[in-house]
């Protein structure tokens, strides 16, 4: 296995366990700096687990992750972000009371390292981050007037106002329809095109094989096959194990 | 808006009490003793639930407790001017300084629990400490008084109820201050997130702990400068007037009705409710019959009344009287519609 590119964000045999069953086990791969690398699995199979693990929010059972060559593991979920590490989440958490512009400014007030900021630049470094999101035109609306794509939107947003060089996604194309995703593609895309690395979660596998130059595939808790997504997704094992047989079915002609 | 009004009207009135020609003149409302007293009740509770409204209103934790910094506040300036024999002003920061280095010292275990876990830890918290102060034997005295109280020399100077009245009013106005500094600063942005999502809050590198331990200090030193000045103004401070338990639930429901997580708000909340005990427990010149009720049981109807105000300040105005009155759609429907479904949130 030979990286093009220096490794950002190293998994070795991370393991997270609830009471008896192995959530995360044994998870070892690299995240290229700038890739864009999706990570596929039924449900259950431990992705936003995983997540939460790199994140901080969940500790780790066993093995190590590092960022930038150094151990992360432990660390709080505060002093993560401050390395640079981004995240939304599956069920958007915005923060209701405020602004759309509010949200995003939070983001860009707290953050890496690079986005420490005076309360006005952090405005302004949201109205940036909501053009680039395709919100700018809703940054005076409250929260709870978006719409369900909206706020996966502001969730992308207020992650991206922290200046992450690397983002977790956690579906945001769960729910969406098909001119949804679509726009979300393109979001994800513009979002990559700055610069930051991505690590997103699917389900839909357009997305997986529209946007990914790479794809790992979880079940159980563990890397059943990683690689280009066409590749992955044509295993036999992941058409077993995630896709079913009736995908299977389909794909023959 | 409704306190600076009061603050203002005080402010600019006060000081005419001093004048004789204005007292024989008989300006009722300022002339009057009682009426000083009320006013600087008033100006502690408005520190108070300006103070718990850091804690309780921004950040979203229930802490149904502060009166423990209350008390800590005035038996810290009461000790150091009773048995130390410090000056009064040179006793009084410490109380701030030691009330938000033990809330520091509770916080961080206590602020691990959420919701009613945090409220009923904050309430033990509030009892044990009143309980702790009355009964710490040292050397077989008790170490602060015991169940006989402290007594401060009084402060020989002209106008004492006007000092102290200012002197309130002056801590008021500091929480105020801070309050309004909080909600344009980082560390409000953090604090309200926090409140929102804390999840969400700490991924996007807000330090939770210690952002919530700073806004507990915060609330308790302001809570402890009320305190301290209350040990001097009163004069004698023991368990029952330093650590009462009705003072939790009465600074919460003023910042309450006042509207939480707002700068005025929880200050005229206490103007309004401090009026509304006084009034109810008899205490106002203005007197009046509650029907069924004798003069010895009002205070305990005052209670009554209270508990069942709570329940519809929090059912039909969460927001506060300040967005209820100054809203646009106040009693209307909607609004109702609205504030149900805030509630059961």
């Amino acid at each position: 296995m030979s990286a093009p590119l220096a490794s950002q964000l190293e998994l070795r045999d991370v393991t997270k366990r609830f009471g008896g069953v192995a959530a995360v086990d044994g998870v070892t791969f690299d995240i290229a700096k700038g890739d864009i690398v999706g990570i596929i699995g039924p449900n259950g199979a431990g992705k936003t687990t995983l997540l939460n693990c790199i994140s901080g929010l969940q500790r780790l059972d066993g093995g190590d992750i590092r960022w930038q060559g150094d151990s992360i593991s432990g660390l709080a979920p505060h002093r993560i972000a401050k390395l640079g590490i981004g995240r939304t989440f599956q069920i958007v958490r915005p923060f209701g009371s405020m602004t759309v512009r509010e949200n995003a400014a939070i983001g860009a007030l707290f953050g890496s390292a690079e986005a420490r900021r005076r309360p006005k630049e952090a405005f302004e470094q949201a109205d940036e981050v909501l053009e680039l999101v395709g919100l700018k035109a809703k940054a005076g609306l409250a929260v709870s007037t978006l719409t369900i794509p909206d706020r996966k939107r502001l969730e992308v947003a207020r992650a991206v106002a922290t200046k992450p060089q690397l983002l977790l996604l956690d579906e945001v194309m769960a729910g969406l329809n098909n001119v949804e995703i679509d726009e979300a593609l393109d979001m994800v895309r513009a979002v990559h095109a700055t610069g930051v690395t991505v690590l997103l979660i699917e389900h839909v596998m357009r997305v997986i094989v529209g946007v990914c130059r790479r794809a790992i595939v979880l079940d159980f808790g563990q890397v059943l096959a990683q690689g280009e997504p066409e590749v992955v997704l044509r295993d036999e094992r992941v058409i077993q194990a995630y896709l079913g047989e009736r995908y299977a079915k389909r794909r023959q002609p | 808006m409704i306190a600076g009004a009061i603050i203002a009207t005080y402010a600019l009135l006060a000081p005419l009490t001093s004048l004789d020609a204005v007292q024989s003149a008989g300006v009722p409302l300022l002339a009057d003793k009682l009426w000083f007293r009320i006013a600087t009740y008033i100006a502690m509770f408005m520190v108070m639930a300006t103070a718990w409204n850091i804690i309780g209103g921004i950040t979203g934790y229930a802490a149904f407790g502060n009166v423990a910094f209350f008390g800590i506040g005035a038996y810290t300036t009461g000790m150091l001017v009773a048995k130390a024999k410090w000056p009064f002003l040179a006793a009084l920061p410490l109380a701030p300084v030691v009330a938000s280095a033990f809330a520091a010292l509770i916080g961080l275990p206590l602020l691990r629990l959420r919701g009613h876990y945090f409220a009923v830890a904050s309430l033990g918290v509030g009892v044990a400490v009143g309980e702790l102060v009355q009964n710490i034997d040292y050397a077989g005295q008790p170490l602060f008084g015991g169940a006989s109280g402290l007594f401060l020399p009084i402060l020989s100077i002209d106008n004492r109820g006007l000092f102290f009245f200012y002197l309130m009013l002056a801590a008021a106005a500091i929480a105020i201050a801070v309050t309004w500094w909080v909600l344009r600063s980082r560390f409000g942005y953090g604090l309200i997130a926090i409140r929102e999502n804390e999840e969400a809050a700490s991924v996007i590198g807000v330090n939770t702990t210690a952002y919530k331990v700073g806004a507990f200090a915060l609330a308790a030193a302001l809570t402890g400068l009320a305190g301290g000045i209350f040990s001097q103004w009163n004069v004698f401070i023991n368990q029952d007037n330093a650590f009462p338990i009705e003072y939790n639930v009465q600074m919460i429901l003023m910042a309450l009705i006042g509207g939480t997580g707002t700068v005025f708000g929880p200050a005229a909340g206490a103007v309004l409710l401090q009026l509304l005990i006084q009034f109810l427990g008899g205490s106002l010149p203005i007197s009046f019959d509650i029907p069924f009720v004798s003069t010895d049981a009002r205070p305990i109807v005052a209670q009554v009344i209270l508990g069942v105000l709570l329940v519809v300040v929090v059912i039909f105005m969460p927001r506060g009287v300040i967005d209820f009155f100054g809203g646009r759609s106040r009693l209307s429907l909607s609004y109702l519609r609205r504030s149900l479904r805030e509630t059961s949130l």
